[in-house]
Formats: structure tokens, C-alpha cells, sequence
């Protein structure tokens, strides 16, 4: 006997549909797999067989052909345990045929027979609520990520018999065997917005720090911070998601997507909260970008519409570091495998931190005790070309006990959000029907077109560039960045003070100088 | 010595090229030979009574291998690089390096030789300076060189290169002794003042040329920089650092030791405050300080400086603009220092707009990303 059905494939953040086809015949006793299957997959023989016989169901000794089809596509992880399982039920008659008809199913079987989670449950549900699928089975677990999606029922098991149960039930019983799982997207938004924990106004002193981090937030700008050890850098980075504009459901699902294939959902229905990614200067460089022999989202895509936050950043190997290069350019990676190239998204803001030398004190003679070449050196690590990305660079320093004393102090994060929504609410007016969307992105041919300068401002841009030596890359990053103040004070034009101030927070300073 | 005759030279040259004979051995063959033609003459086992074993030997294999060609060739080699030899005894050989106690047998030097008769001023300091450190040499060196005013240093990082380079560039002229070749430029980042130099005062090193620059070469060579000078300014120094050195030399040498005064907080003032307490002339000005080399050398009066010194004059500015420009110093401030030393109250915006304000019209230094002091 013969029997389909439905599964999903992860391609990158997107999925394809799957079908298992089962055919059982009589003839020597065995059971093979095909259709360009990874190894996880073909270990699958073994786990659904198990799982079966515990589950109490006597399998008969037939020869059965498992083929995953389209049988050219590559197929990897552990999703196609339980259709393999329901495929082989149906194709030997332990359920009426046509049971498991237009139900997509997704999950990792147990050697008990329970349904463990799998990864990239909301993409595949997602391809399949768009081509017209309108039931699936997944993971209890994966239930509430799948939930999300609208059209499309989601049921999550617990494990084979319950399954069974479903399959055997008449179609008006089955509601109460396995539920469909409900999801309100608008609640669990609402949960994440009070949920987040740290303040700005817990951060004492470093105003300077703040503001640039203000500024950053709102247009999307790549920050350096540069501070002796124990300022607060990685405190103001931490905070830097909570003041930036909450995210829409769009871009939430893309976010949840990625982490849904990186399986570091975990028991979340969605992210409804900015990434904010730390990862260890160790980093090698696929785990940065993505890849691996089954490739995965790496960190960078991980903090897709969020923060990337590289602390110690002269101890980053320059090749990881390096490798950040073109996805920061086009905003996504692309891993490119014999089977094809993946692409995972990669829109985030960079901050990075370090220390101004070896020892952090500089240029605090007192304490600082490194040559000037050692100083040199240390920054000298630092990739040129990420560092031609940053556009804003914040010094903080050590606090001082009268600060730490201070109650309260400074803005909280909902003041500073609110001014960071109006700037990106102008932003987006700006740049609709192109394809940017904020400041940061600006690319130096359409300079003149959304950084206007006056005749004044065009003295005073004429006077930094001389006296302080800019780069034509500098130049366009004070505009830049200028550009964002005059938006977060909602100006139209951009005035001289605000391009003082953002030649203030220019990147290009001594320490770099070689 | 007297005068030397051209074939006299090449000997000496050759000789002050032997490594092996720095420090007191140089002196020693000369004493023993006035005539350095006569060490090739002399045998093996005179040798090794004036010399250590070591190099006794190797002096005597290198005195049998030369010949006068020889010596006449690279004699005029260097020339052809630009590199200029002068002997002790020789007219050239700068008169002040005669009465100090151990003399370089001779110097190499490119460009050219300080003028025994005139001023010269050795400004010495930390390599890792200060911005009040590198001010202060900024300003000193600018002084000297608008007076006429050699300024020797050593061509270092720091305080040496700053007021070298700002002599240079008032118009003065200034003379770089090295503790490597004069070939060798080190440091490297120095490259711009080392070509500056050969055209406007000299290079001059008694190391022969090729020699890279090791640490002990280095303390020698401070003897050179305090004996071409009339007085030595300790413009900024830690408690332990090379310029001591310098300055013990120097009191050696009988010249006079300045001391730019420092604040006790400062660790890099450790260094001249201590020399202050153990009674080292202070220099607080460049205008006094050369009033007093002027009493002490009985020097025509000197012109007065062209660029008066700009302090405690308050600078023409926006009373806003002034406030936040007395909040300066000389050392670095944070923006958020200057915001608390502020009596209004102003937002760091209006704050951070107002510094680049005073950067741009100059009155206020950019150090880094959040600190600025005075211009």
C-alpha cells in the first residue's frame, strides 16, 4: 500500500513543502529511505521503528520504501520523524486512508514515541498557511511559534498515541484531542514591552555616552564606545535595544523566523523584543556569519533588526571580524553550499566597545602607563574596515563616587524611545519609495538629496574638513549623522550645530592614527 | 691635538667606527697614541696590555687587515651618502664638547654642526608626554626658534620631536643627536622632523653609520645633547625615566638645569618637581627663561619674543564661549568634567556645540573622542 504525506523543508529562513511517501510491500522484511537525505534523517530509521514498537504498535514484517520527495532537494534535521511514522502507519492500514489528507506534520520522535522540538516550525508553517495548507501537527512545544501565523490551524502533540488518537477520531471529536493552539499576537507585544529590565536612567553620569547612544538608536548608526574598564560599556550597550522603537509584527516575524531555525526559540510563541547578541571575542568566524556542515544562522543574523554587541573589540580576530564585512554592506549573508546558497537576513546596528589602550586609562597620564606605539598597536588590531562602518565613537569614564551617589538621574529609556520613535517616524517618511530606511544607510551618491547643507553649513563643513583633517568618509559620516540630530530635535534642515556636534562623535580620532 | 692632517682623519674615523672601543676605550688608544697612524704600527703584545683580551685581539687582527686605501675609501663613501665626519681637534668639532668630561671622539653628523659660540638650548622630556607636557615643548621650542636659539634633543617621541619641531617651525634651527646611525631613522614616526633636520640645524650621532638603535647606546648619547648645550630644560619626567640621566650629565658637565614645575597629582611631574626641590632653576616662562640665560651668559639683549605668550590674556570671545573656555586646561578634560565645573547649567548638547565651536576658532584642542583642553 501506498501513502503521502505532508512535511517542510528549512531553505535558509524559508521553507519548501516536503512530501514522505510510504509504500509498503510484502517481500523480504526491511525498510529504506531515500531522497538525498542528511544523516539525521537517515538515523531516522531507527528512531521511528522504535518509537512505534513502544508506543504499542505492532509493526508487520513488510518491505517498505520511504522517499522523501521532491527527492533532489537536501533534507536535514529531525522534523521528518513523525510524517516517516505516520506515512508507514497509513501505508500498513492502522488508520483509514486519507485520515492524514491536506495535514502538514512536523516532529521529532522519541524512542518512547514522544514528540520532541524541531527547528524553523514558524517558516515551514508560514510557506505552508501560503500555498493553502490549512492544518498542521507540530511539537507541543513548537505549538505557540507555529501559533502565530493567521490561516492556519496548529495543533501541538505531545506524543505518537495522542497522534493516533487524532487520526482515528471522527473529524468532530478531533478538536478536543488536540486543540488548536491560540496565540494573541497583540498580548504577547504588550508582555514584551513591559518586560524589559534595564533602564538608561540606572546608567549615573556619562552623559556624553548617553546621548551618543541616543543619537545611534535613532539612525541606526554603528557605535563605537571607547572607555577605561568598569565605565558601564557593556551597561549602555544592554540598553541600547530597550530605546530603540518597539518592533512591528513584520519585522518580528522575520526575527522569530531566524531564531526559529536557529532553534534558540526556545518555549517563545515570538520575539517580540530587539536581539541583543554578545558573543565572546573567541568567536570564530562561521559562528559569526553562519554556516556549518548543516548551515545555521550565525550570531549576525541572530541580531537581525537588533543590536550586535562586540565588547573588547581589538581582541576579535580579524578574520571573524572581517567576515562581518559584506553582510553589513548588503544586510544579509549568503552561504553558498554545492546545493545551493542560503541567505539569512543581517540588518543590525553594530556597537562595539573597547578600551583607548592597553591598560583602558588613556589619555589619563596619571594612570596610563603605555607607549605611545603600544597604544598604537592595540588599536592597530582593530579591522580598518569595520571601523570605516562605525559612525559615531563615545568616550566614557571611570565614575566617579559623586556620580554613582546621584539618585536619579539623566532620561529613562521610555523618554529617550519616544524621541527615537519621532526621529525614525520623519525617517520613514523620508525614505519612502526608496530603499533605505534610516540615516545610517545613506550612501554618498544620495548625500545631497537627504543631507542638504545651506550655504552656511557649507562653510562650517568646509572649516571641519580643514581643521581637523576629515576624510571624504568622515565627511559624509558627519552629515550622516547630523542628519539624525536634526531629525531627533525635528528639524527639516540640518544647521551648523548639528553638524558641530556630530563632528564631535566622528570616529576618526588619534588613537587610530598610524 | 692640534690640527689634523686629511690623512690623520681617515685613521680616526676608523677608529671611532670600532664598536668594540665605545666608552672609555676610545680614550685610552688616543691617550696612549696621539697619532693614530701609529696604532697600526704597534704589536700584539701592546695591544693586549692597553685593551681587554677580547677586544686587544680583535683590534689587532682588524689593524693588520687595513690598509690606507682601504680607509681613504670609506672615508669618501660616507661622504657620498651625505654623512659627514668630524674629529676631536678638528676647528669644526663643536667647541662645548671639548670641556666635558668624556668627549666623543668624533662625530658623525648630516646637515650641520652646532656653532660653538651661539646659544643652543637642550629641551629634554618624557616620551609618553602629557598634553601640558607637549604644550609647554611646543611653546619653548617655538620661542627658541623665533630668538635664533639652537634647540638639540634627541629626536625621541614626546618632548623631544614637539620642541624640536616647533623650533623648526618658527623658523629656528635645532640638532638631533642619535643613539643609532645617522642613516638610522628612529623612531620611524619621527621620519618628517629627520629630513627637516638635515636642512635646518643637523643629525649628529658619534655611533658610525649603519649602527641600529640599541638600548644602551642611548644613555651615551645624553652626554652628547647636554654637552652641545648652555642650559637644559626638563620639561616634563617621571621619577625614573632616561632623562635623568640627561640631567645628572649635565650638572657633570656643569650646565645649567631648568625645570618646568609640574602639578604634585602629576606622575610625569614627579621627575622635575624633584629637581626643583633639590634646587634646579624653575622655568615658568619662555620670556624669563631667556632673560636669565641672557644675564647668565652676558648675551646682548634678545629681541623680545614676536608671539607674546597668551596667557592670562583672556581671548576674544562670546561670553558663553568664555566661560566654557576658562573651564580649560592644558590637561585633557571630559566634557562631562567641564559640565560640572560650569556655574549654568547647559545640556551636553549645548555644551559639546560650543567645544567644537572653540575647536574650530582654535582656542580649544580635540584630544580624543570626549576630552579637550586648551589650544
Amino acid at each position: 500500500m501506498y501513502s503521502t504525506i505532508l512535511s517542510g523543508a528549512l531553505l535558509g529562513i524559508h521553507a519548501s513543502m516536503v512530501q514522505v511517501e510510504v509504500d509498503a510491500t510484502s517481500g523480504l522484511p526491511s525498510m529504506s529511505m531515500v531522497g538525498s537525505l542528511g544523516s539525521e534523517v537517515r538515523e531516522s530509521r531507527e528512531r521511528v521503528m522504535a518509537a512505534l514498537k513502544n508506543a504499542g504498535i505492532d509493526i508487520p514484517p513488510k518491505h517498505v520504501t520511504v522517499n522523501l520527495s521532491p527527492a533532489d532537494l537536501r533534507k536535514e534535521g529531525t522534523a521528518y520523524d513523525l510524517p516517516i511514522a505516520i506515512g508507514m502507519l497509513e501505508a500498513l492500514g492502522f488508520f483509514p486512508e486519507g485520515s492524514a489528507k491536506g495535514i502538514l506534520f512536523l516532529g521529532e520522535l522519541g524512542l518512547n514515541g514522544e514528540i520532541r522540538a524541531v527547528r524553523g516550525v514558524l517558516p515551514i508553517v508560514r510557506e505552508a498557511a501560503a500555498i493553502g495548507i490549512s492544518e498542521c501537527i507540530v511539537p507541543e512545544v513548537n505549538a505557540a511559534e507555529g501559533a502565530v501565523i493567521p490561516g492556519i490551524r496548529v495543533q501541538g502533540a505531545k506524543d505518537l498515541e495522542q497522534v493516533m488518537v487524532f487520526l482515528l477520531a471522527k473529524e468532530k471529536e478531533r478538536e478536543s484531542i488536540l486543540p488548536v493552539k491560540k496565540v494573541s499576537v497583540e498580548g504577547l507585544f504588550r508582555q514584551g514591552i513591559t518586560q524589559s529590565g534595564n533602564d538608561f536612567s540606572e546608567v549615573k553620569g556619562q552623559e556624553t555616552a548617553k546621548r551618543g547612544a541616543k543619537i545611534a538608536a535613532a539612525g541606526f548608526h554603528n557605535l563605537l564606545m571607547l572607555g577605561p574598564p568598569g565605565a558601564g560599556k557593556s551597561m549602555i550597550a544592554k540598553r541600547i535595544p530597550g530605546i530603540m522603537p518597539p518592533l512591528t509584527l513584520e519585522e518580528s516575524l522575520e526575527v522569530t523566523a531566524i531564531y526559529s531555525v536557529a532553534g534558540q526559540l526556545g518555549d517563545r510563541a515570538l520575539m517580540t523584543q530587539r536581539p541583543f547578541q554578545s558573543p565572546h571575542h573567541t568567536i570564530s568566524s562561521p559562528a559569526l556569519t553562519g554556516g556549518g556542515v548543516i548551515p545555521r544562522p550565525g550570531i549576525i543574523s541572530l541580531s537581525h533588526r537588533g543590536v550586535l554587541f562586540l565588547d573588547e573589540l581589538p581582541e576579535f580576530q580579524r578574520a571573524s571580524l572581517d567576515s562581518m564585512r559584506q553582510p553589513m554592506e548588503d544586510k544579509q549573508v549568503q552561504i553558498t553550499r554545492t546545493g545551493g546558497n542560503l541567505i539569512y537576513p543581517s540588518d543590525f546596528m553594530l556597537v562595539c566597545a573597547m578600551n583607548p589602550c592597553p591598560c583602558g586609562y588613556f589619555p589619563d597620564r596619571n594612570r596610563c602607563r603605555c607607549t605611545e606605539p603600544q597604544i598604537k598597536r592595540y588599536a592597530g588590531h582593530v579591522s580598518g574596515p569595520i571601523l570605516d562602518r562605525i559612525d559615531l565613537c563615545v568616550e566614557l569614564q571611570a565614575v566617579g563616587v559623586e556620580s554613582l551617589q546621584k539618585e536619579a538621574c539623566g532620561e529613562s529609556s521610555e523618554e529617550m524611545r519616544k524621541q527615537v520613535e519621532k526621529a525614525r517616524k520623519i525617517q520613514m517618511e523620508r525614505f519612502q519609495g526608496t530603499a533605505y530606511r534610516f540615516n545610517g544607510d545613506i550612501q554618498a551618491a544620495d548625500m545631497d538629496r537627504f543631507c542638504y547643507l545651506g550655504e552656511a553649513e557649507k562653510r562650517c563643513m568646509k572649516k571641519l574638513y580643514e581643521e581637523m583633517g576629515l576624510s571624504a568618509r568622515s565627511y559624509h559620516r558627519i552629515r550622516k549623522v547630523a542628519r539624525t540630530i536634526a531629525d531627533l530635535q525635528g528639524e527639516d534642515r540640518i544647521r551648523t550645530e548639528h553638524l558641530l556636534e556630530a563632528a564631535m562623535y566622528r570616529p576618526a580620532q588619534e588613537v587610530w592614527k598610524t | 691635538m692640534g690640527d689634523l692632517q686629511k690623512e690623520q682623519l681617515y685613521y680616526v674615523q676608523w677608529l671611532a667606527s670600532q664598536y668594540e672601543l665605545f666608552g672609555k676605550l676610545h680614550r685610552r688608544v688616543l691617550e696612549a697614541y696621539p697619532d693614530p697612524r701609529e696604532i697600526f704600527q704597534v704589536s700584539k703584545e701592546r695591544w693586549e696590555e692597553l685593551l681587554p683580551e677580547k677586544q686587544a685581539g680583535l683590534l689587532w687582527k682588524r689593524c693588520q687587515a687595513e690598509s690606507m686605501a682601504a680607509m681613504q675609501e670609506q672615508y669618501e663613501k660616507l661622504r657620498e651618502q651625505g654623512i659627514s665626519f668630524v674629529a676631536r681637534g678638528q676647528e669644526e668639532y663643536p667647541r662645548r664638547l671639548n670641556d666635558i668630561p668624556d668627549p666623543p671622539l668624533g662625530l658623525y653628523y648630516k646637515g650641520g654642526l652646532p656653532d660653538g659660540d651661539s646659544l643652543a638650548v637642550a629641551v629634554i622630556g618624557s616620551r609618553d608626554c602629557s598634553e601640558y607636557g607637549s604644550y609647554v615643548a611646543r611653546h619653548l621650542g617655538c620661542c627658541l626658534g623665533e630668538q635664533g636659539i639652537s634647540v638639540i634633543s634627541g629626536m625621541a617621541r614626546g618632548i623631544d620631536g614637539i620642541s624640536q619641531q616647533a623650533a623648526l617651525e618658527a623658523g629656528g634651527d635645532s640638532f638631533g643627536v642619535l643613539g643609532c646611525g645617522v642613516d638610522v631613522c628612529y623612531p620611524q614616526s619621527n621620519q618628517r622632523l629627520y629630513q627637516t633636520l638635515m636642512g635646518h640645524g643637523g643629525i649628529l650621532s658619534e655611533y658610525p653609520p649603519g649602527t641600529q638603535p640599541i638600548a644602551r647606546n642611548f644613555p651615551p648619547r645624553n652626554r652628547i645633547v647636554s654637552g652641545l648645550a648652555t642650559a637644559v630644560v626638563v620639561v616634563e619626567a617621571a621619577l625614573k625615566s632616561g632623562t635623568s640621566i640627561t640631567v645628572s650629565m649635565a650638572l657633570e658637565q656643569g650646565r645649567e638645569v631648568y625645570a618646568v614645575p609640574g602639578r604634585i597629582t602629576d606622575r610625569l611631574s614627579d621627575g622635575c618637581n624633584r629637581l626643583i626641590k633639590q634646587g634646579a632653576a624653575v622655568y615658568t616662562d619662555p620670556e624669563g627663561f631667556l632673560e636669565e640665560l641672557r644675564e647668565t651668559y652676558f648675551l646682548q639683549s634678545v629681541s623680545p619674543t614676536k608671539k607674546k605668550a597668551k596667557k592670562g590674556k583672556e581671548p576674544d570671545l562670546r561670553e558663553d564661549l568664555l566661560s566654557l573656555w576658562k573651564q580649560l586646561e592644558h590637561t585633557p578634560k571630559t566634557v562631562e568634567e567641564i559640565l560640572h565645573g560650569l556655574e549654568a547649567s547647559i545640556s551636553v548638547q549645548d555644551c559639546t556645540i560650543k567645544l567644537m565651536e572653540l575647536v574650530l576658532s582654535g582656542h580649544a584642542k580635540q584630544v580624543s573622542s570626549g576630552h579637550f583642553c586648551k589650544a
